[in-house]
């Protein structure tokens, strides 16, 4: 039941029993008006039955004093019958008034009022009589008569009054006994509606209370299991996740997060983070930023610099890679922070593992131009011994001997000149790009004419960035092979270094591009160049000098896009790389 | 004694290895890339080739490949300072030789090759 609905009906609830009151109050007022009524009627009659006997005995107090008179002659007696003859009056005009309503009673209240009348003649007749008349035996029969038919007057009055008093009192204890049952009748009635509309009611509110009891345990089960749920889930996510409120306060950490901090959830609940989770910069050695005050400040997802250490309770150190994010309320309210991070010190040995390996394949791609290199003069240098073994001319022997010396000079400047380009200086240095650029080709002249692939450049002159040269050299050698590759036998390459004007994302630097004429990367082809192993090359290929390439370049706070050239005779990949003129690169060399 | 074609694009190389050959009592043609060697092949009487391998433009498998073709019978050498060889051009000519092997190595496998050339039965060495 809805909330809406509930109020309603416990409204009617309510309203419903007073509505019924209100009329059976309304019922009981108009039965006892009714009765009331009645009961007036009853009194009326009992006045009138008062009056008329009230009117009797100043009948009878007339008539004594006549009588008295009559015997004694002496007008004291006459004082009862002047006292009465005023309130006789008096109770004739009341009675009048009385009986108004009822016609026989007036034809009575007339016949008796002229009955007396009479008698009052009589009277008159007596009183100025005198004194033999007075005891005249006619004249008391005549009196007598009189009085006698006054009386029976009075009689009828009183005995239809007393009849309608009668009737009246039937009548008011049939209303009596009405009223009882109405009632009882309209109780029941009440009492039946109010049952019957009542239990519906409550029936549904009662039904709508269990449902929603139900429905709270049902719930709360549903939150219990969703919450052991979450808990399992974490317990047994491969993750490390550790859970703070607002103020930092460590409130759950899971297995994994457990292993890598060593706390055990116990002690570090209430703990603050930096506490927990002690984390530094794997290079600097400093303190990295609280994860929980950066997503307070921002209020989103955060992921940790790279590089950063987080050193156990026991002084253990991992690499881990993490991210931090807001823990929001319903209502959008941040209530905590929840950290999930890993450890990568093992996929950081890997990656390393890789980039050396890529390192060494280059190295024996370079080791195998080398020996080309020295192994002709090598070879003539042993065919010149085998010519002054055999020859015992001295101009020809000083020949050999000088030929023999010039080839030997040229091995030594081969491998001092690799040498060279390949001495790794400790911290960045100024790069030349235009030599850059002359050195790699020189060490890939060879290839290129036996491919018969023509480059042109386009070099800015004196342009120079700060970097590494070897790593550097690496990067542009990969990029020109993959150029050599793509373009096949009697291709073209253009290699283009400019100045490149700051940005809004970066500073100022040197393009170097890289267009060749071969067919082009497909789109799905290059979204996954710079995934190490993937290789387009089959089993000449590592899969690696790309993403090593774009490691350097990263390093060195580049950038490599891969996009088309403006040159239509170049329609093949043209590879933008992006070098700042001041790197923040470190010390060390990106690999191990 | 039999003549022999000597391609390579090193010009001293060349020489110094014309000098050895002809020390061994071989007549010796030299031609310092592909179409020029081609030409000679052509144009001279060889009984030999000594081929390098690496040289621009035309290598000496396209090189080996054509020589082939036109005359399948003269024996060719490919000379080499790489290691792994492509293995069709292996397969195509009758011996290599790795640069520096030196010129006893040079000239004993020239010989060899040769007079396998010379008595047809005896096939091809490897």
């Amino acid at each position: 039941m809805k909330p809406v609905a509930f109020n309603r009906t416990l409204r009617q609830l309510v309203a419903l029993p007073i509505l019924l009151l209100l009329i059976l109050g309304s019922f009981l007022v108009w039965q006892i008006q009714v009765t009331a009524t009645a009961q007036r009627e009853l009194d009326h009659s009992d006045q009138i039955t008062a009056r008329l006997q009230e009117l009797q005995n100043l009948f009878i107090d007339q008539e004594t004093g006549l009588r008295g008179f009559q015997l004694t002659g002496d007008p004291v007696m006459l004082a009862p019958w002047k006292a009465a003859a005023g309130p006789i009056q008096s109770e004739f005009a009341e009675l009048q008034q009385m009986l108004a309503g009822d016609p026989a009673q007036m034809a009575n209240l007339a016949a008796l009022n002229n009955r007396y009348n009479q008698w009052l003649g009589f009277a008159d007749a007596v009183l100025h009589q005198d004194a033999a008349a007075l005891n005249a035996e006619g004249m008391n029969q005549r009196g007598k008569a009189m009085m006698d038919a006054i009386r029976a007057n009075v009689g009828t009055m009183q005995k239809h009054e007393t009849n309608l008093r009668e009737e009246q009192y039937r009548h008011a204890r049939w209303l009596q006994r009405r009223e009882l049952l109405s009632l009882l009748i309209s109780f029941l009635i009440v009492g039946i509606v109010l049952v019957f509309f009542t239990r519906h009611h409550i029936h549904a509110i009662s039904a709508s209370y269990l449902r929603r009891i139900a429905e709270i345990t049902r719930r709360s089960e549903e939150l219990h299991e969703s919450q052991q749920w979450f808990q399992t889930t974490l317990e047994s996510i491969g993750d490390a996740v550790i859970s703070c409120d607002l103020e930092g306060s460590v409130t759950f950490m899971n297995a994994v997060a457990e292993g890598l901090t060593g706390w055990k959830l116990g002690d570090a609940r209430g703990k603050s983070l930096e506490t927990v989770f002690r984390i530094i910069h794997e290079e600097t050695r400093q303190a990295a930023e609280n994860p929980v005050a950066k997503v307070r400040r921002l209020r989103k997802v955060i992921g940790l610099a790279n590089h950063t250490v987080l050193i156990a309770r026991d002084g253990r150190e991992s690499v881990i890679d993490d991210s931090a994010a807001p823990i929001m309320s319903d209502t959008g309210d941040m209530v905590g922070v929840v950290l999930v991070f890993r450890d990568v010190t093992e996929e950081r040995q890997m990656q390393s593992a890789l980039v050396a390996s890529e390192k060494l394949a280059v190295a024996g791609r370079l080791a195998a131009s080398i020996a080309h290199e020295i192994h002709n003069p090598l070879d003539s240098v042993a065919n010149l011994h085998y010519l002054l073994d055999q020859e015992t001319d001295p101009e020809k022997r000083a020949e050999y001997l000088r030929l023999a010396q010039q080839e030997l000079g040229r091995t030594m400047q081969i491998s001092r000149t690799m040498l060279s380009l390949y001495r790794e200086p400790k911290a960045p240095i100024e790069v030349l790009l235009r030599e850059l650029v002359d050195g790699v080709l020189l060490l890939l002249d060879r290839r290129l004419q036996h491919q018969g692939v023509r480059v042109e450049t386009e070099i800015a002159d004196d342009l120079s960035v700060e970097g590494f040269p070897a790593e550097l050299r690496q990067v542009l050698t990969n990029l020109i092979v993959n150029a050599m590759d793509a373009s096949g036998t009697k291709g073209r390459i253009r290699i283009r270094v400019q100045r490149a004007e700051a940005g809004e994302l970066r500073g100022v630097g040197a393009l170097i591009e890289i267009a060749d004429s071969g067919p082009g990367i497909p789109p799905e082809t290059a979204s996954r160049l710079f995934q190490p192993f993937f290789t387009t090359k089959g089993s000449n290929g590592t899969g690696l000098g790309l993403w090593v390439s774009m490691g350097i370049v990263q390093k060195h706070g580049g950038s490599i896009q891969i996009g088309e050239s403006d040159d239509p005779n170049l329609p093949g990949a043209s590879i933008r790389v992006f070098l700042p003129a001041r790197t923040f690169a470190g010390a060390q060399p990106l690999s191990a | 004694m039999p003549t022999i074609l000597c391609i390579d694009d090193e010009a001293l190389g060349l020489q110094i290895r014309k000098a050895v050959l002809e020390r061994a009592g071989y007549k010796v043609l030299t031609a310092i890339d592909g179409p020029a060697g081609l030409a000679a092949f052509r144009n001279e009487p060889v009984d030999g080739v000594v081929l390098d391998y690496y040289m621009p433009e035309m290598d000496g498998g396209a090189v080996a490949e054509t020589m082939r073709r036109e005359r399948p019978d003269i024996p060719i050498m490919l000379l080499s300072a790489y290691i792994n060889l492509p293995t069709e051009v292996v397969e195509l000519v009758d011996v290599t030789l790795l640069k520096g092997e030196g010129p006893l190595e040079l000239l004993e496998k020239l010989r060899v090759m040769l007079r396998a050339a010379s008595s047809p039965a005896a096939g091809r060495l490897s």
